[in-house]
């Protein structure tokens, strides 16, 4: 099997340049705002004080926090409303919309990791670990951007709102924060590095390209769909049908 | 210079005093002393035309702290000799300071941290009214400084009279007076004694919460006044605190001020938390925290938990969510890192 690094001589295109640079700009602006924002969350720590003096300055770290913040508003809100605009006019696939399939898939997988079922499920565009990862990214997103903007100008939204919202975005953004972070370092680092399928490095994202052996492997279903034979085929180029939405 | 002096009388006493030894030399030797600086026209005439009182009352001397044990060559050395030593002083305040090491020889760690004090540093800028340690302590009649308690802050009063005022109407000052109590600070236990600090920076502003903390994290202490002793941790956890540990972890001076105890309480004019002048009261909270937040709505103050822990009772939409996460994160982390298990699990076994 081809490992995610691996030059192929037979591949799929399977993101666009858009989904790539979608990618690349939340990677950059979610390493910089879990930089300058944990040592907010963990205050009492050493390395807190050392990251702080690192940036130059607790009033730096929260400037660049919040300007990252802001970007990142920018990008999700962007996100948001492209998709819902292509969803609206039918441009855009719905294989990022979790379906019943979903969850026969997750059953199934655990089945066959228990040993309980003879093979593992077949999954098309993107399966139910990334649809999970992306719909958990984007609800994620929205709460820390909420919250976010809550923090950043209090005196705003005490205007119309009770003050007593302010600690509950405090500890909202502080505690939704952390299990993004927690979520990013396990989950995603598994699949996108240390898994056996694809370690050290899954490429995909970046040249978005991906190995027609590990779309048979992975991804059977769309296989199936853009070469009109059921697992068969070769030679596919040119981008997948799918959506917008940024990969798991 | 020393007018109305018999230098023979004088040499005649000095040399008596000197050949007797025991219990009853520093007594005697005062008695020598006296028998000129008992006048109460001695006086030091300086080249600038002031002039300095030599007079020493008897009294006074004896009922001091020093009286029974030392006698006057102790803090004025080399003084057994006639002439006594010519100190070389222009005007008052260098023949002032040519005593100033006078407490070292007995005092020499207090002497010390006075060095360090924003007192000595005024001196050495050439303020001639900063203190030393006679301006506090008094010099032929040495007291306890600390008897009683309000003794100090009426020592302190006689230069910062202003702070003394506010002070005395204070919750800390009533209750001083009210009970002369060891738990209440006066002056020196904010400021210290010999070692203080200049309070105009924001060194010493950002200490406040350390200092306001000594007495308000100790439990016994608070629990007599019905006070909550975990005032300093909630201050701590939140964003105000937080900001104020960071900072002080940094190397750069930060641009931003960030509320410590005292920009919310006060300093000398600390009001119980519930009194009408209180800054913190309800009702008095938003115009506080206008001062650094201009223009703060009225819903603002209630952003600020009141030093309360979140519970069901007090803040339960914050309690809540904490306690959401609480679950939320372990049960999402744990069955993440089980489905990596059993898959890497199930690639062993297929091999």
């Amino acid at each position: 099997m081809a490992r995610g690094g691996e030059p192929v001589s037979s591949y799929v295109v399977r993101f666009s340049k858009k989904q790539r640079a979608e990618h690349l700009i939340v990677l950059t602006l979610f390493t910089t705002l879990a930089v300058t924002g944990f040592p907010q969350k963990f205050y009492e720590t050493h390395w807190a004080a050392v990251v702080v003096n690192a940036i130059g300055g607790l009033d730096r770290v929260r400037f660049l926090h919040r300007m990252a913040g802001l970007l990142f508003s920018v990008a999700t809100i962007f996100h948001i409303v492209l998709i819902t605009f292509l969803a609206l006019a039918r441009k855009t696939g719905m294989t990022m919309v979790p379906t019943l399939r979903d969850f026969q898939d997750a059953i199934q997988q655990i089945r066959w990791y228990l040993g309980l079922a003879e093979a593992p499920a077949k999954f098309d565009r993107y399966d139910y670990r990334q649809k999970f990862e992306y719909w958990g990214m984007l609800i994620g997103s929205l709460v820390m951007v909420v919250t976010g903007l809550i923090l950043y100008l209090p005196l705003l939204f005490t205007r119309f709102f009770p003050g007593e919202l302010i600690p509950v975005a405090q500890v909202a953004h502080s505690n939704e924060g952390l299990m993004a972070f927690l979520v990013v370092i396990t989950w995603h680092i598994y699949n996108a590095h240390l898994s056996p399928d694809v370690f050290p490095f899954d490429t995909c994202i970046f040249t978005g390209r991906i190995s027609e052996e590990r779309m048979h492997h992975e991804h059977p279903l769309e296989l199936a769909r853009l070469t009109g034979a059921p697992e068969e085929g070769s030679g596919v180029h040119g981008p997948a049908s799918g959506g917008t939405a940024p990969p798991a | 210079m020393i007018r109305r002096f018999s230098a023979p009388l004088a040499a005649a006493l000095l040399l008596a005093a000197l050949t007797l030894r025991g219990a009853d030399a520093a007594k005697d030797e005062v008695d020598t002393c006296l028998a000129c600086h008992e006048d109460k026209s001695l006086e030091k005439k300086l080249p600038n035309g002031e002039s300095r009182s030599l007079f020493v009352d008897r009294a006074v001397f004896e009922k001091s702290v020093h009286g029974a044990k030392l006698g006057c060559t102790g803090c004025h050395p080399g003084y057994q000799e006639m002439p006594h030593p010519e100190r070389g002083a222009k005007d008052l305040a260098s023949f002032t300071a040519s005593f100033r090491e006078t407490c070292k020889s007995c005092h020499f760690a207090n002497y010390t941290k006075a060095l360090d004090s924003v007192h000595f540093a005024a001196l050495s800028k050439g303020n001639t009214v900063a203190p030393f340690c006679a301006d506090c302590h008094g010099a032929h009649d040495v007291a306890r400084p600390n008897e009683p308690r309000t003794r100090i802050s009426d020592t302190c009063s006689t230069c910062h009279s202003a702070e003394a005022e506010a002070y005395s109407k204070s919750v800390h000052g009533k209750t001083l007076a009210a009970t002369n109590s060891p738990d209440v600070p006066v002056c020196t236990d904010c400021h210290k004694s010999h070692a203080i600090a200049d309070p105009r920076g924001q060194t010493w502003r950002m200490k406040s919460p350390e200092t306001c903390g000594g007495c308000h994290t100790d439990p016994v202490k608070m629990g007599r006044y019905g006070l909550s002793a975990k005032v300093y941790t909630s201050y701590l956890t939140d964003f105000h605190g937080r900001s104020a540990s960071l900072i002080a972890g940094q190397k750069k001076q930060a641009e931003r001020i960030v509320a410590v105890c005292v920009d919310c309480h006060g300093v000398h004019d600390i009001a119980r938390v519930k009194d009408a002048g209180s800054k913190v009261l309800q009702k008095n909270l938003q115009a506080t925290c206008a001062k650094c937040h201009p223009g703060a709505p009225p819903n603002f103050p209630a952003a600020w938990l009141s030093h309360y822990e979140p519970s069901p009772r007090k803040a339960p939409l914050v309690w809540a969510t904490a306690l959401f996460y609480r679950i939320l994160i372990p049960v999402m982390i744990g069955g993440l890192v089980l489905q990596v298990i059993l898959h890497l699990w199930r690639v062993v076994v297929n091999r």
